[in-house]
């Protein structure tokens, strides 16, 4: 029975793998990049999962850790000559970890709405800090940069075409997910579970809750800024707009849509919510946003458990 | 009159070794008040180890409120809580768990949505593995174990898979008594265990506690007088956040005071 469900889930994550190996080789360029930015958005939305899902702590906050990700690779690439991946991927998880640490220490002493305006506060201040500090950040225009080759010094030396990024992407997001599902089974994982389901009690068992959720905090803003360096490699840009708490909202319901608690609900809601942006945005120019957000509502209160929930009720009756 | 700063110290840490038969958990002049209610009124209490004890009163006399002292829920406004000859006083819950104080709640206190298993691992991995981020959990054999025979003493191991959610309410309640026997505490506080339960099932409860206090000391608050005399060698009454006697069941039966304001009603 066990052993059963394992072979499922990796044929699953087999297939899905192979296909999304496949995609750029068979899809235009437009929808090459629109399913690499689905894979990055994904990763941003897991990564925000450990919290809402796991934690029940809804973060308002992830555009600073996506936004500190994607600035940290953009210090690394213009500042570094030649251009190198791997530093850029360093000095974006390091900018993104210290913001995390930062809104770890002072949201996680408090709880429910006051964790997420907490939360939101703080990356609002990062967005104002990125906007006006023109000098560094080229402030509103951002900056732009080139993308660094796919390089191991005396092994291998590679251009990165698009195709290549997407492949990369795929790898660190496959990765990713595959590390934040062990995390989540692992005890650590289930301390965070019990602590969403029964704070109070958790405590009261020995768990001092509070150094739990600095750590999923942490976790979370680490893959959030690794989101953000893969969005820089894949537009050569970083601007004020990625660290506006709209990004953070459309994180979250990316979570709600697809399902929290799952991981991979999150980046279905990603799939789902980008393709029908795109699709009503082309039928409907401005008023897309009208139907988007009438499916939405629809999504909310007809599938409370999101696309996945339903999908894998739907699957068991 | 002069006393000698350093052998005050030590005697103090000594009454808790020595002093009362090597109380395991002692209280000094613990009190609490919310605003202008006072809810534990200068309460010296204490428990000697490997004993059962028993707090009784009338509802409101601040029984829950002295097990939220104990367990750093509420922080008393003055007074002091000794265990094993340390000051535990305004520690966090966390902290005064893992020094080895467990307990069960009044109100039902449980993961509503995990199994019965999984309440009862994750309280017994609070001592072991629980900063592990990479390795599944079910790969800690021995939580699993420690949790199963956590279940199995009270009677639960049947139920293992079971959400606890779908429990009945007495088999809630030994859950809960599952979940602090986990913690592999010293001192178990049990408030109300047999509440809301059926007569055979506070028979069970009370089987059940008596083989646990084979190797845990034990207080035990309990509005059944019957739970009570049956179990407890000793009894603590609770008038008005006051200690209002103390004695053994029977000494307790007999005190006039006690008999005038519980006993009675
Ligand atoms: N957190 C609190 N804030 C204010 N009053 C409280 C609080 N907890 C308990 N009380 C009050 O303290 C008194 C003792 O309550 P409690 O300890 O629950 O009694 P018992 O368990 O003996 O029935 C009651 O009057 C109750 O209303
Ligand atoms: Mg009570």
């Amino acid at each position: 029975m066990r052993r059963g469900h394992g072979t499922v889930f990796w044929t699953g994550f087999a297939v899905i793998v192979a296909l999304l190996i496949a995609a750029p080789l068979v899809l235009t360029e437009f929808w090459r990049r629109f399913v690499t930015e689905i894979l990055i958005w994904g990763l941003l939305a897991m990564s925000s999962d450990i919290l809402i899902g796991y934690t029940g702590m809804v973060s308002f906050g992830h555009s600073a850790f996506f936004g500190l990700g994607m600035y940290g690779a953009a210090a690394a690439l213009l500042t570094i000559d030649p251009p190198n991946l791997w530093l850029a991927l360093f000095y974006g998880l390091v900018a993104a970890a210290a913001v995390a640490a930062c809104v770890a220490y002072f949201s996680t002493r408090l709880r429910d709405i006051y964790f997420a305006i907490t939360t939101l506060i703080f990356s609002q201040i990062f967005y104002v800090i990125i906007f006006t500090w023109t000098a560094v950040t080229g402030g509103e225009n951002g900056l732009a940069f080139e993308r660094p080759p796919l390089a191991i010094p005396g092994l291998f030396d590679f251009v990165l075409t698009p195709t290549r990024l997407h492949w990369f992407v795929l790898a660190v997001v496959a990765g990713s997910y595959l590390i934040l599902r062990r995390i989540t089974q692992s005890p650590f994982g289930m301390v965070l579970q019990s602590i969403r389901e029964n704070e109070a009690r958790t405590r009261a068992i020995g768990y001092a809750v509070e150094r739990y959720k600095i750590v999923a905090v942490m976790l979370s803003g680490l893959f959030a800024g690794l989101a953000g360096v893969l969005y820089a490699l894949q537009n050569q840009f970083a601007a004020p707009d990625f660290v506006f708490f709209l990004v953070s909202g459309e994180t979250v319901i990316y979570n709600v849509i697809g399902g929290i608690g799952t991981l991979v609900g999150p980046i279905v809601g990603a799939a789902f919510f980008l393709l029908l942006r795109e699709g009503l945005s082309r039928f409907l120019t401005q008023y897309y946003l009208i139907p988007l957000g009438a499916v939405f509502i629809a999504i909310v209160i007809l599938m409370p458990q999101g696309l996945l929930g339903f999908m894998r009720r739907w699957l068991n009756e | 009159m002069t006393v000698n700063p350093s052998l005050a110290a030590a005697s103090s840490a000594e009454v808790a070794e020595d002093g009362k038969a090597a109380a395991l958990l002692r209280t000094e002049d613990l009190t609490i008040r919310f605003g202008g209610l006072t809810a534990l009124d200068h309460v010296n209490f204490a428990v000697p180890r490997s004993e059962v004890c028993a707090i009784i009163g009338p509802n409101g006399a601040g029984k829950s409120t002295f097990f939220n002292c104990l367990t750093g829920v509420l922080h008393p406004t003055s007074g002091a809580i000794f265990f094993a000859g340390a000051d535990i006083t305004g520690l966090p819950p966390n902290k005064i768990s893992q020094k080895g104080i467990a307990r069960s709640y009044q109100i039902t206190n449980i993961l509503p949505n995990a199994t019965a298993l999984e309440n009862v691992r994750i309280a017994a991995q609070s001592r072991r593995h629980s900063w592990s981020l990479f390795s599944h959990h079910r790969a800690y054999r021995d939580i699993i174990e420690k949790a199963e025979a956590a279940l199995d003493s009270v009677g639960l191991l049947g139920k293992a898979g079971e959400p606890a959610a779908n429990l009945s309410h007495g088999e809630q309640r030994t859950l809960e008594i599952a979940i602090a026997l986990a913690t592999e505490p010293q001192l178990l506080c049990l408030d109300e265990p047999t509440a809301g339960m059926s007569a055979a099932e506070t028979h069970d409860t009370v089987q059940l506690i008596r083989r646990v206090a084979a190797n845990l000391t034990i207080l035990i608050v309990e509005h059944d007088m019957h739970v009570v005399m049956e179990l407890a060698g000793r009894i603590t009454v609770l008038h008005y956040g006051a200690v209002l006697a103390e004695g053994t069941p029977s000494e307790i039966q007999q005190n006039p005071r006690v008999i005038e304001v519980y006993l009675k009603t």
